[in-house]
């Protein structure tokens, strides 16, 4: 760009008098590759929000397994296991007890079968596709559920299976779920725990100072595993407020965002820290003192907007390295527990096949890949939108 | 920096990569998954030692592939029949003799003899309290060692009992007299003061601390360990004459390094997980590779134990439909290939202790029906979203495993699946396996079930497992193995009768009477038969993997290209 | 200066005592003592057996008896013996050690060597075509997960090509010595050392370049660069040193993690490293060895606080210690 309309665009702007966050936005939407990887994320969000319509849509569910498909290659068929073959039926019967009796009776009747009535629309269903419509072509009028479900039968898998035959595509979204899920939830969570402890370590100074950041040090050189094992063998059901989501098959998700909340809340802490010893010396906050504003006023309104700015940078790194251990956790062994998907054990699980079935081993760890990086850039573009050293006037 | 790595990196252009598994038996590199500690026979727990130490070291008898007892430093097994063993009265109880000859060839490494002393030494050294030997029970069955100083290769041995199974002295190791016996002499009133200062430990490559068809030559523990022929062996000499086995910890990382030609390779503690294994050998086939892939049946028992204080499981109706609800055959055809065999119940299809008849016990075949009619019978009926009810409480139960096996997470997902078809919900809750064994399963802390295996022997007597005495309380310190908690008095009472009964066919019929309960009652629910894999190349001949706890190293010095 | 570093070097201590407490507590908290692990083994263990061997091993004493029965035997040059592998600890620990110090140290001299001149590069030509590439790159290096570079690196370079060994930390048996041993050594670290570096390389780019730009727009190089003096002055002398303090930060950061930083990368390739040894040690329950690689840990991390903080004082004259 021509540096002299730069300029004058820049006066322009400045005449206009933008608000501050619209003078960051122009500055971070500048940033193409920043832009890109709110794309991207604002994508996998999405995807993620709307797994349960996509796997309705689709009719893939993430959980349901098919032996008789492991290892299925990208854009293939699959064909539904008799175990639920049969308890589709079984639900369809239950769902329409007269008009199965009728067609059941139909099919011995007409000598199409030679099983009792009860068993016939089992073996209809468990029969291959083809035979199975040779007889219901005979049938007078058959029920459009029950084509539908017939129909259901058959699955197609536009990224191939996983070792117990289960859809990898729809594995990828439920698990873009919980990775992203755990890597925001957690650094969110840390970034709360840090702004607390650093704002106040910095604020008050002193002895409160000394404890809090003697804690974080000792935090900051405390080995990891043992934590996390004991931690792993803490029961959760006995914490009260958690035990509801305990049950719910959550708890290996709460014990992750426990983790490395734990473990990623210092680096937060000191940066808040930092930035608050020298605001504090500022003369806005001496105005607000001499005003008789109260300390939680003081630290609540006027330091923490100041202290947003690099938060948020470190927040946006901090997901994308929240993703990535967790997927170095569940490569220990401690990470999300089957069936629930998440990227870091769709990848760990495929690595030993790695030979065989590439593409189980590519497609996560290209997830990772892309949601990492497209954080890291977003993470970027707001550095260079929120520091004022760089923002043009 | 930079040139350092350039000057590296042209090194290793120059140098020829490695080259295969030599047919002129020079080298043999085998890869293992497991670790390794020092070889001290009596203070050894880990597998993959044992797996080792017989490369190294022989007993007097052990278990062959084809689950037989077999002499080893031992001229043959004695018997009552030759009068080589004899049930005795002494002093008001009956205790057996028995009279072991040792090989007259037999010597340790060093060319002293192997005799009677070496056996009266190591078994001096488990009763010390200052040796930290995890099990006494192996050593204190013999309660004294006899021999005539003019013979001394002839040995007496009284054991404390009149016991049949006096001929399992596969885990009786001799440590060397001459040797280890200043040492602990010396050392043995500090606590565990002889095994750290043992020569196994300041020098492990003395050739006179092993008695086997090789000797250590290198010993880095956590990486590798060189063997090289040992000279005073007498049995058939090894054929090979140098053996490496190295550890290397991921499995995917093993099988690089035998793509890559670094090991010839894959012992059964390579522990390749079977979809790996299964993998391995398509490849092998579609890409001509060369090696063999090697499945064997073995004694490794996947169970999934079912807590019995649970309100659920109580009830024998439940537990009985649980079983029903999987289809086992569909389950080891879909996920393994049909390499591991189903399990009806704890005994191994070639133990002689086995049956299937259905006229003796009870034979469980996938059927969903039978499993709905056994739940709706015991009340409990289909929920709305499928998941049955009663008296407003959902039928969930948690099933536990070691977390990161991954076929033991193949079976969980595939299980969970399948129960919840018959209107059962599972959640899954898996643990570090160090978490896992030292406090869920051993102190019962399990909720519902738990997934794992255990390895026993041919005609090995259950009780640890079964009898209601070894449900782990606070009280006995939690030692024994009866997770579940079950207590059953026909059990009991045929456990303790299989330890004094000479008569196998007897014994076959109380072990009868324990799978029928077993069958019955279901305290825990069989899976499949795990089976050992190995990959090797196709020159390897004479090995035979054993599916038990000797491995088919005790027949290394047959191996030959 | 002097007595600063000495009241720091006592701080240090005082802290590492107290953390070694807490890594002992820790380690009594996680489930199962190491007779409770024989157990699980072991089948055939009595109640007699548990017994006997709890007393043997002192676990029958409670926690603070044991910590200070640790701590006398390490005063007095002991540092016990493994219970895992039953040797001594000494031996077991020293050679692997000097394996993960040769591997990160190797990692973090090629990481500082690559990434500081790309770094400033890119923070002299902000926007470049060079720059985003560069950037990138980086973000991959970041984002790519250790573990999974370090299979593609072994199935690229070991078992496609052939180049390098799959893993493992020399060639066994080969018994080289003087520069053989030396190339026989690099052949092994080659794989490793990239799959390491690449993360720390990425991370340090984006330092590096982040402060030299913030440096750059400082006052005292704009009027370095009116007073005339050459470019290269200015960069090196000016900007570059400047730059230095938060790198300095980033550096002394990641060596803190050199004894334990390197666990998945160690298991993966099979090296002989301490990463892995620590795992395994807290996972069997091994205390002398978790323990004393606990206290190795604890004090790389802040020795090398304390270094970071000497060498501000060289970068940067401003600041001083009394």
């Amino acid at each position: 760009m021509n540096q002299q309309t730069q300029d004058q665009q820049n006066i322009q702007s400045m005449e206009q008098a933008q608000p501050l966050w619209k003078m960051i936005l122009t500055q971070f939407s500048e940033h193409k590759m920043a832009v890109a990887g709110v794309v991207i994320i604002l994508f996998f969000i999405l995807m993620a929000l709307f797994a349960d319509l996509i796997s309705y849509a689709s009719g893939l569910h993430p959980h349901r397994q098919n032996v008789s498909g492991r290892y299925l290659l990208p854009f293939t068929y699959s064909e539904v296991g008799s175990s639920e073959k049969e308890t589709a039926v079984e639900n369809w019967i239950n769902q329409n007890t007269e008009v199965a009796a009728q067609l059941q009776a139909e099919i011995v009747g007409k000598n199409l079968l030679s099983v009792s009535e009860e068993d016939a629309l089992y073996e209809l269903a468990l029969m291959p596709k083809e035979e199975g419509q040779e007889i219901l072509k005979q049938i007078e009028t058959v029920p459009s559920s029950f084509n539908q479900m017939l129909s259901d039968f058959k699955k197609f898998h536009p990224f191939g299976t996983d070792e117990v035959g289960r859809d990898v595509f729809i594995r990828l979204i439920y698990g873009a779920r919980v990775s992203i899920g755990v890597g925001i939830l957690s650094t969110v969570v840390a970034a709360l725990i840090g702004l607390l402890i650093g704002s106040l370590a910095g604020f008050y100074g002193g002895w409160i100072d000394s404890l809090l950041m003697r804690l974080t040090d000792a935090l900051l050189s405390l080995p990891l595993i043992p934590v996390m094992i004991v931690i792993a063998a803490v029961d959760l059901q006995k914490v009260p407020v958690l035990a509801d989501f305990v049950g719910s098959g959550y708890e290996s998700i709460i014990k992750m965002v426990l983790i490395i909340c734990l473990f990623s809340w210092m680096t937060v802490a000191r940066l808040v820290r930092g930035s608050i010893l020298s605001l504090k010396e500022r003369e806005f906050i001496l105005a607000a003192r001499t005003l008789g504003c109260q300390d939680h006023t003081i630290i609540f309104r006027h330091l923490f907007p100041n202290v947003v700015g690099p938060m948020l940078v470190s927040l946006t790194l901090g997901v994308g390295s929240s993703i990535i251990f967790e997927a170095a956790l569940s490569f220990l062994g401690l990470g999300i527990m089957p069936p629930m998907a998440s990227w870091g054990n769709m990848l760990t699980n495929a690595q030993e096949v790695i030979y065989k079935n590439v593409w189980l081993t590519i497609l996560p760890g290209l997830m990772i890949l892309l949601t990492v990086v497209s954080f890291n850039f977003m993470g970027d573009g707001l550095q260079s939108a929120v520091d004022p050293k760089s923002i043009k006037r | 920096m930079r040139t350092f790595c350039l000057l590296s990196l042209i090194a290793v252009l120059l140098n020829s990569p490695q080259v295969l598994a030599n047919a002129k038996n020079q080298e043999l590199k085998i890869g293992i998954s497991q670790e390794f500690e020092n070889l001290n026979p009596m203070i050894m727990t880990m597998s993959a030692t044992s797996y080792i130490y017989a490369m190294v070291g022989r007993t007097l008898t052990t278990l062959d592939a084809d689950l037989k007892w077999i002499p080893q430093l031992a001229k043959e097994i004695p018997s009552l029949e030759k009068g080589t063993a004899v049930i005795k009265d002494i002093k008001g109880t009956k205790k057996i003799v028995v009279y072991w000859d040792i090989i007259e060839s037999a010597k340790w490494g060093d060319g002293v003899p192997v005799t009677c002393k070496d056996f009266a030494f190591s078994r001096k050294v488990a009763l010390s309290p200052n040796v930290s030997i995890g099990s006494k029970e192996v050593y204190t069955k013999v309660e004294k060692i006899e021999w005539d100083p003019k013979t001394p290769k002839k040995c007496t041995f009284t054991y404390d009992k009149a016991r049949w199974d006096f001929y399992d002295m596969g885990r009786f190791f001799p440590l060397p007299q001459h040797l280890e016996e200043p040492i602990f002499n010396k050392f043995s009133n500090k606590k565990e003061g002889y095994e750290k200062n043992s020569l196994y430990v300041k020098s492990p490559t003395t050739a006179g601390l092993y008695n086997g068809p090789y000797k250590i030559s290198e010993v880095k523990l956590g990486d590798h360990i060189s063997l090289s022929p040992n000279t005073h062996w007498s049995g058939t000499p090894p054929k090979i004459q140098k053996v490496i086995v190295k550890l290397i910890p991921n499995t995917g990382t093993l099988e690089a390094n035998l793509r890559s030609g670094q090991i010839d390779m894959i012992g059964t503690l390579g522990m390749l997980a079977m979809d790996q294994a299964l993998n391995l050998e398509k490849k092998v086939k579609s890409e001509n590779l060369n090696f063999n892939v090697v499945f064997t049946p073995s004694i490794t028992y996947e169970h999934i134990d079912l807590n019995l204080d649970n309100p659920i499981l109580k009830d024998k109706a439940v537990r009985q439909a649980l079983v029903y609800a999987i289809n086992r055959e569909e389950l080891v055809n879909a996920l393994f290939e049909g390499k591991q065999p189903v399990a009806e119940h704890l005994i191994f299809p070639k133990d002689p202790w086995y049956t299937n008849d259905p006229k003796l016990i009870k034979i469980y075949r996938y059927s969903r029906r039978e499993a709905q009619r056994l739940l709706d019978e015991a009340g409990w009926v289909p929920g709305s979203d499928g998941i049955r009810v009663k008296n407003g409480k959902r039928l969930t139960l948690t099933l536990m495993t070691t977390a990161g096996n991954k076929s033991r997470e193949l079976v969980q997902v595939y299980l969970q699946e399948q129960w919840k078809q018959a209107g059962i919900e599972i959640n899954i809750k898996n643990e570090p396996a160090r978490v896992y064994f030292s406090e869920t399963t051993k102190k019962r802390k399990f909720q519902g079930m738990a997934m794992y295996a255990w390895v026993s022997s041919p005609e090995n007597n259950p009780k640890v497992n079964l009898s209601s005495k070894n449900i782990p309380t606070e009280k006995n310190g939690f030692s024994g193995q009866n997770y579940p908690g079950w207590s059953n008095k026909t059990v009991d009472m045929a456990c303790e009768n299989l330890d004094t009964e000479f008569s196998s066919q007897k014994r076959r019929e109380l072990a009868i009477q324990i799978l029928k309960a077993y069958t019955e009652e279901v305290p825990v629910i069989p899976l499949y038969y795990r089976s050992d894999v190995s990959v090797v190349p196709p020159g390897l001949k004479n090995y035979r993997p054993t599916g038990h706890q000797y491995s088919e190293t005790n027949e290394i010095e047959k191996w030959t290209f | 200066m002097a007595t600063y570093i000495l009241r720091r070097l006592i701080q240090t201590l005082g802290v590492v005592i107290l953390l070694s407490y807490v890594c002992f507590y820790l380690m009594t908290l996680m489930p199962g003592d190491p007779v409770e692990l024989m157990i699980s083994s072991n089948p055939k263990i009595t109640s007699e057996d548990v017994a006997r061997l709890r007393s043997l091993y002192g676990l029958d004493q409670p926690a603070y008896k044991r910590y200070l029965n640790w701590v006398s035997q390490i005063s007095s040059g002991d540092l016990g013996h493994s219970r895992t592998y039953r040797v001594p600890v000494s031996e077991l620990l020293g050679p692997r050690l000097w394996n993960t110090f040769y591997l990160s140290m190797l990692a973090l001299t090629f990481s500082i060597l690559v990434a500081l001149p790309i770094g400033v590069y890119t923070a002299l030509n902000p926007g470049s075509r060079m720059d985003s590439i560069v950037s990138m790159l980086t973000f991959f290096g970041i984002s790519m997960p250790s573990f999974l570079l370090a299979l593609i690196l072994i199935i690229i370079f070991a078992v496609q090509l052939n180049w390098l060994p799959a893993g493992g930390t020399e060639t066994i048996g080969a018994d080289n010595t003087g520069l053989a041993g030396i190339l026989d050594r690099a052949k092994y670290l080659i794989l490793p050392v990239l799959s390491l570096s690449l993360q720390s390389i990425g991370s340090f780019v984006r330092y590096a370049r982040g402060s030299m730009l913030d440096v750059l727009r400082q006052d005292y190089v704009r009027t370095a660069k009116a007073k005339g003096l050459s470019y290269h002055v200015v960069i090196w002398k000016h900007a570059f040193r400047n730059a230095l303090i938060p790198i300095i930060t980033i550096i002394a950061l990641s060596l803190s993690s050199v004894f334990s930083g390197a666990l998945l990368t160690e298991t993966v390739f099979a090296y002989q490293g301490v990463g892995k040894l620590v795992y395994d040690s807290i996972m069997g329950n091994d205390f002398n060895v978790a323990m004393v690689s606990f206290i190795i840990s604890v004090s790389m991390v802040l020795l090398m606080n304390l270094i970071a903080d000497i060498l501000y004082g060289f970068v940067d004259p401003r600041i001083s210690y009394q």
